[in-house]
């Protein structure tokens, strides 16, 4: 019984992960992607706010970048 | 000699022992007095806000100015926003605007930075990826492109060209340095930007200021980190490291960043020079614990030792400086000219 258990969460795992790798965008959109997070970066710098504001939007855009790349 | 030669002998000689060391006395604490006061005491002075003559054409206002560049008549802005170079006579004078929204030539995207090579203006145009060349009435005269998207440009010499960029934070040690020639190519990089695995951390930490020393020298400040001030010669090559004095204030900086705390120290926000001279503003404390542009700048030698303290009427976010003058960017992107009363 544990066994199955065991066997059905590594199955739930692994089909989630292929549901999800399976979304995620070619190589042009990864480019993309890179291409919006770098410049969502260089807006943050060109701001010039103070630190903590800066480190808050730096963030956003790391976020960004990772659903970008998730297809999501 | 009789006796009471001998006693006036020794009473002279007694008396010119105690004279002379009252006298080494007060010379060692005068001394210890003097470098005291030589350790904490730095001049300061005031900078006075100059008038500026108002100006009515809509293209005079600033949206997002990144970068200042002087020259012996003007001063060219880069404006992110506006896509735009903007002119200022001296006096702050709106002059002109050159350059618009786009990628053909002339055209802009999100302007960062400026510099002034003699008859020519070179724009960092960030993100068309390329240094853009002007006349100085604005019209187009070449470009190359750059491999990054270039954040500041500065004129070192006629033939040479220092480019930074913020580096991506997704591979380790991309150079913060570019250096090429007139025609586009690249003549050296280097300086490293630092990866501890945290690409928001890294961001504070990489980020740096860089100032024209003369002759084609160099100064590279690091916003956050130790008192370290690095001049490079035009080649590439680094000259020496530069310990900037304690009387410059450094304020340490927590933020929540991933992993094991970490603190940030920020050292300067903006960074300029004039001959023999850098001034770095150190940042000042913001709605309670944080950090941003400060209201004073130190004037610092090229040993490290601060010379001065030039207390402003506001904050600013960028600036330079020429003699008695500092032309710089207040807190809301206004152009702000400062003369020093000493």
């Amino acid at each position: 019984m544990k066994k199955l258990a065991v066997l059905a969460l590594v199955g739930l795992v692994l089909g989630a992960a292929a549901l999800t790798f399976s979304m995620a965008p070619d190589v042009n959109e990864q480019s993309l992607c890179n291409r919006n997070h770098a410049e969502c970066r260089e807006y943050v710098f060109g701001l010039d706010d103070p630190w903590y504001k800066v480190m808050v939007l730096l963030t956003a855009c790391d976020i960004a970048f990772g659903k970008c790349m998730l297809g999501l | 000699m009789t006796g009471a030669d001998r006693a006036a002998g020794v009473g002279v000689s007694a008396a010119a022992a105690m004279a002379l060391l009252t006298a080494v006395t007060l010379a060692l604490g005068a001394t210890a007095r003097t470098s005291g006061a030589e350790e904490t005491a730095v001049p300061r002075l005031k900078a006075v806000e100059v008038p500026r003559p108002s100006n009515e054409s809509d293209e005079a206002v600033l949206s997002r100015p990144l970068a200042l560049a002087l020259d012996e008549n003007d001063l060219f802005m880069a404006d992110g926003q506006d896509c735009a170079v903007k002119v200022f006579s001296r006096e702050g004078r709106f002059v002109r605007a050159f350059g618009r929204k786009g990628k053909g030539p002339g055209e802009l995207s999100f302007p960062s930075g400026v510099a002034v090579a003699g008859r020519t203006v070179l724009v960092a145009d960030k993100l068309n990826s390329r240094i853009q060349a002007f006349d100085r009435e604005g019209r187009p005269a070449g470009a190359f492109p750059t491999p990054f998207l270039p954040d500041r440009v500065y004129a070192l010499a006629d033939d040479v060209i220092l480019v930074t960029g913020n580096p991506s934070g997704k591979r380790k040690g991309e150079p913060l340095l570019h250096i090429f020639d007139a025609a586009g190519r690249l003549r050296w990089e280097g300086l490293a930007a630092s990866s501890s695995g945290d690409p928001v951390y890294d961001a504070f930490r990489n980020m740096i200021l860089v100032c024209p020393a003369g002759g084609g020298d160099f100064y590279v400040v690091f916003r956050s980190g130790g008192r370290t001030v690095l001049r490079f010669a035009s080649t590439g090559a680094l000259l020496g490291r530069i310990t900037v004095d304690g009387r410059h204030r450094s304020r340490p900086l927590d933020l929540p960043f991933k992993g094991r705390k970490k603190r940030l120290l920020g050292f300067c926000w903006a960074a300029a020079c004039d001959p023999g001279l850098l001034y770095l503003s150190a940042p000042a404390p913001v709605d309670g614990k944080d950090l941003g542009p400060g209201r004073e700048i130190s004037v610092i030698d090229g040993e490290g030792r601060m010379r001065a303290v030039i207390a402003l009427g506001r904050a600013v976010h960028r600036f330079v400086v020429e003699g008695d003058r500092i032309f710089a960017i207040d807190d809301e992107g206004e152009l702000r000219i400062f003369e020093v009363a000493r």
